[in-house]
């Protein structure tokens, strides 16, 4: 009990009636309440009811419900291939036949699974052998790579694609060192090799990250008990170790294959006319105004991507969480103690590896920086000459690079200070134990599984065209669409860097707030929020990150606006020519790092979530 | 194995690290099927020689022989050990029977029958019969540990390591598995070595104990022999509650029922016993007295003290005892309270080594 300030213990500080704190007590109490209903509502309205009416659009046409839109796609053998027969009525045991003697044709559908399994078993390639440079061996810099690993993550595509085709190009530095060496060209551009490999520029480093994870919460004790009773070194790793790894790895892989299943910017930007997936034909439809077969498509791949999450999270609920302590592995360190094969060959296979992680992770980002200062003549500063006199002269209709950049960081800054209390709330509730946890889990989480083409036709049929409330209509206009658009997109990721901060909070630190009469909210406040502070930077930054390279919903809302970010813009310019397009990239680049820095600045040391 | 050997001898075994020196020149035998326990505060080493007994570090000087064979460069799992991890590290992937069958994968069971006959046997042994198909998460932390027991003992080792196995567990349970681990260490007879922190397990559990700190052995020897007759001023004060005490020799007699000699301690003039050290007058000398034999009114070697305070421990009472400024120990069956005049016997008193 605490003393009261007339000395007197036994009146106790309740007897002490003050009405201004009463009401601080009162708004302090109800804060995280407070706080929940209006994140909810936001959600409703900038995510669910926007997404809900493209699903409506669907299954409603000229007022009827109807499956037409949906049966359409379904007996379309462009996006079926031959299993469209199935859907027109021919028994399954033809179609099967057909299909193996005709030579199998899967469709749109079919080949947007193809390049997302390829893409998939790539990023589980590269990213394996990264964790396992990560988890086990110690070397100057380690720290710092593991952070880089979140860089990729973050970069926006349509700028890495931009890379991607500086990189690997006819005319590429690639091909220059290739051609001493009396290799090469080659010539990648347009093919699926290149969104292949541009999709494990963005997936590889998710792999390692959650497997370096798992690696490192391996019991170096339990190692060493299975090496007592008898095992080998490889023996321990195959029983011991690798079962702890798999979950992990599964993990990334389904994320991995629903992030590159509904690959948008990369596949637009590297498959030219040649690839198309799912997302960009429904990007294609939107332009073409044809909303219901859009709307449709997106429900047919919004459904397989839920599919392979929801058998994901089927298969991670059988896993059995544990919290142990333990003694991680030991680290070796890089340069061996002593010269035999045993060292040297793990070793060897590990320089190997750095060769290809430089040319698929380092090579597109350092060509398209050496390419926006190059030409055909060589050393130029000519594509950012460009981009400054298409600032002075442009037409009204074309985009110009300053008001890009602008709208960039204001959109940047207002999603910032939505997403980030957004963020935080949704991993407040989602953290406590209660009933029906999962599903705020669930509900919370879905933006992060649909798409931004989705939710920029939502948002733009739904929310810019205007709601009809009664007799009057609700209008949400340019710059609140958005930023409502990145916020939502936003802020699963700051839910996921501050969420297991939380989880790790010692609960009788709150218990022991709350029974020294503090509120929860004012636990949340004065134990919690600085115990997760670093969470809370990284998910800004990544809030940030995600909104300055946001593009498929963007694209959709920008698209006839001043409302174009930098994104658009390297869109824009990278169809009449490279260049302009490089040097904008860098200016992306080097804004968003410097957005990066300041937010780590002043919101102290950045450490990795996720 | 040819049994003149024993079990386990460290010969003058170094461990440094880049900052720090672990284990310093320990030299050590354990003797087949002896219960053996490395006893010492944090950050004495006792952890470390024990992991470089296991194969898991590697001296950095001396030798390390199991069975009179040097093992220096022998992987772990060629050493036929088995060991226990304080944390129990059981394999979270597998059940309970997979868990103590694991060691089977590499060595037939030692009585020549089936795989699943030996995890049985074993399971019956640690008292977990029937428990085999369960996960080790959904098991108590002391059955925790006992499995890990029987998964170290199934394969049959020579050697059982246990790297403080009971200290995650509570006090009542910890006495409880101490008499179980000791019942089945005598009944299978296996050469044990056992690291603790705890004095009072050592004590209680061991056949012989080292007593380490800052990565060297201060004394060995049966426990009774370590209690009684510490031989620094650190064995006096780490096992067991104890007064110890520093003057200078004025006097040195041998009256035929041993070595006696007068310490003047703060002014006051105590006899002590001194046969182990035969001191000469004008050396400085300690000595230890335990609580239990100060006793109210003794004969000799009278000291009045002031009590400060007093612990009830249910058949005794600790006291807390202030004598001319100097902090002393008492143990008394009646409790002690205000001024009190204390005796020992001189017989009671046993030099230690001056540091």
């Amino acid at each position: 009990m605490t003393d009261t300030p007339d000395g007197d213990p036994a009146t106790g500080h309740d007897q002490q009636p003050d009405d201004a704190r009463g009401l601080v007590d009162r708004v302090e109490r109800r804060g995280l309440s407070v706080l929940a209903v209006v994140t909810a509502a936001v959600l409703l309205v900038m995510f669910y009811y926007p997404v809900g009416t493209v699903l409506v659009e669907a299954v409603f046409v000229d007022g009827a419900a109807t499956a037409r839109p949906f049966l359409d796609i379904l007996r379309d053998p462009f996006y079926l291939g031959d299993l469209a027969a199935l859907f027109d009525g021919r028994p399954p045991a033809d179609v099967v036949s057909d299909a193996i003697s005709g030579g199998p044709d899967f469709g749109l559908v079919g080949f947007t699974v193809y390049q997302a399994l390829l893409s998939t078993v790539a990023s589980v390639t590269l990213g394996v052998p990264l964790a396992y440079v990560l988890a086990r061996y110690e070397f100057p810099g380690r720290q710092t790579l593991r952070s880089l690993t979140i860089l990729p993550f973050v970069l926006p595509s349509i700028m890495v694609a931009t890379g991607f085709r500086a990189a690997f190009g006819a005319d590429s530095p690639l091909n220059g060192v290739l051609g001493l060496v009396g290799l090469g060209p080659v010539d990648l551009l347009f093919t699926l090799e290149a969104v292949v490999i541009a999709h494990a520029f963005y997936n590889a480093p998710l792999v390692a990250r959650v497997t370096v994870a798992a690696w490192e919460s391996v019991d170096a004790s339990a190692v060493e008990t299975a090496r007592s009773l008898g095992a080998s070194p490889l023996r321990a790793f195959r029983d011991v170790v690798a079962p702890q790894l798999y979950p992990s790895v599964l993990m990334g892989a389904a994320l991995s294959f629903v992030f590159t299943f509904g690959s948008f910017p990369i596949v637009l930007a590297l498959g030219d006319a040649e690839l198309m997936t799912v997302e960009v034909r429904v990007f294609r439809l939107v332009e073409s105004l044809d909303y219901a077969e859009a709307a449709a498509l997106a429900i047919v791949e919004l459904l397989i991507s839920l599919g392979v999450l929801y058998g994901y999270l089927r298969y991670e609920a059988r896993q059995s969480a544990r919290a142990r302590e333990i003694r991680p592995l030991p680290r070796r360190r890089f340069v061996p103690d002593s010269l035999s094969v045993r060292t040297l060959l793990p070793r060897a296979g590990l320089v190997v590896y750095a060769v290809v992680a430089l040319v698929v992770f380092v090579l597109p980002i350092a060509s398209m920086v050496q390419a926006s200062f190059t030409d055909t003549g060589g050393l130029t500063l000519d594509n950012y000459r460009f981009l400054l006199e298409r600032q002075a002269e442009a037409a009204a209709f074309q985009v110009q690079p300053w008001p890009a950049v602008r709208n960039s960081l204001l959109f940047g800054a207002a999603s910032l200070l939505v997403a980030v209390p957004m963020g935080v709330t949704v991993a407040v509730l989602t953290t406590r134990g209660y009933r029906g946890r999962k599903l705020v889990d669930a509900v919370a989480m879905a933006p992060l599984a649909v798409s931004g083409i989705v939710v920029g036709i939502g948002i733009l049929r739904g929310l810019v065209f205007g709601i009809e409330i009664g007799p009057t209509r609700l209008v949400v206009g340019g710059v609140a669409a958005v930023v409502a658009a990145h916020a939502v997109a936003a802020y699963p990721f700051v839910v996921r860097t501050v969420a297991p901060g939380l989880e790790r909070i010692d609960g009788t630190l709150v218990e022991s707030a709350r029974a020294l009469g503090a509120s929860r909210t004012r636990a949340l406040v004065d134990i919690e929020l600085p115990l997760i502070w670093p969470g809370v930077v990284a998910g800004a930054a990544f809030a940030l990150a995600i909104s300055m390279g946001e593009f498929s919903s963007t694209v959709v809302l920008a698209t006839g606006t001043d409302w174009y970010t930098m994104p658009v813009a390297i869109e824009r310019f990278i169809g009449r020519r490279l260049g302009p397009a490089t040097a904008m990239g860098v200016v992306l680049l080097v804004v968003t790092s410097a957005s990066f820095l300041v937010i780590d600045r002043l919101g102290g040391e950045y450490r990795d979530g996720l | 194995m040819t049994g003149s050997e024993p079990a386990v001898e460290l010969d003058g075994v170094t461990r440094r690290y880049a900052e720090t020196t672990a284990v310093k020149a320990v030299s050590l035998t354990v003797r087949e099927g002896e219960f053996f326990t490395l006893v010492g505060p944090s950050g004495c080493g006792k952890t470390t020689t024990l992991r470089l007994l296991g194969g898991f570090d590697s001296p950095t000087a001396g030798a390390v022989r199991l069975a009179g064979e040097n093992v220096s460069g022998v992987p772990p799992e060629n050493r036929d050990i088995g060991i226990v991890f304080q944390n129990y590290a059981l394999f979270p992937t597998m059940t309970v029977r997979e868990n103590v069958a694991y060691g089977l994968n590499f060595a037939d069971p030692p009585d020549g029958g089936s795989t699943a006959d030996r995890v049985a046997e074993l399971l019956d042994l640690v008292d977990l019969a029937g428990m085999g198909e369960r996960d080790p998460t959904e098991l108590s932390g002391g059955q925790q540990q006992r499995v890990a027991l029987a998964r170290a003992l199934a394969p049959g080792p020579q050697l059982l390591l246990l790297d403080e196995p009971m200290s995650a567990l509570d006090a009542r349970l910890r006495e409880r598995l101490r008499v179980q681990l000791q019942a089945i260490q005598t009944e299978l007879g296996i050469t044990t070595v056992y690291v603790t922190h705890d004095q009072e397990e050592a004590l209680a559990i061991s056949d012989r104990v080292a007593v380490m700190r800052s990565g060297r052995v201060e004394q060995v020897g049966e426990p009774r022999a370590v209690y009684r007759r510490p031989e620094t001023r650190f064995v006096a004060a780490f096992l067991g509650d104890n007064n110890v005490l520093d003057g200078t020799v004025l006097d040195v007699t041998d009256r035929g029922d041993g070595v006696r000699a007068t310490v003047r301690v703060d002014g006051t003039e105590l006899v002590v016993r001194a046969d182990d050290r035969r001191p000469v007058p004008g050396d400085r000398l300690s000595f230890c007295v335990r609580p239990e034999a100060l006793v109210v009114d003794g004969a000799t070697n009278t000291l009045t003290a002031t009590v400060q305070s007093t612990e009830f421990l249910g058949e005794t009472t600790r006291a807390h005892l202030d004598w001319g400024g100097t902090e002393l120990l008492a143990r008394t069956a009646v409790p002690l309270d205000g001024s009190v005049t204390l005796g020992f016997d001189p017989a009671d008193a046993h030099v230690v080594a001056v540091e």
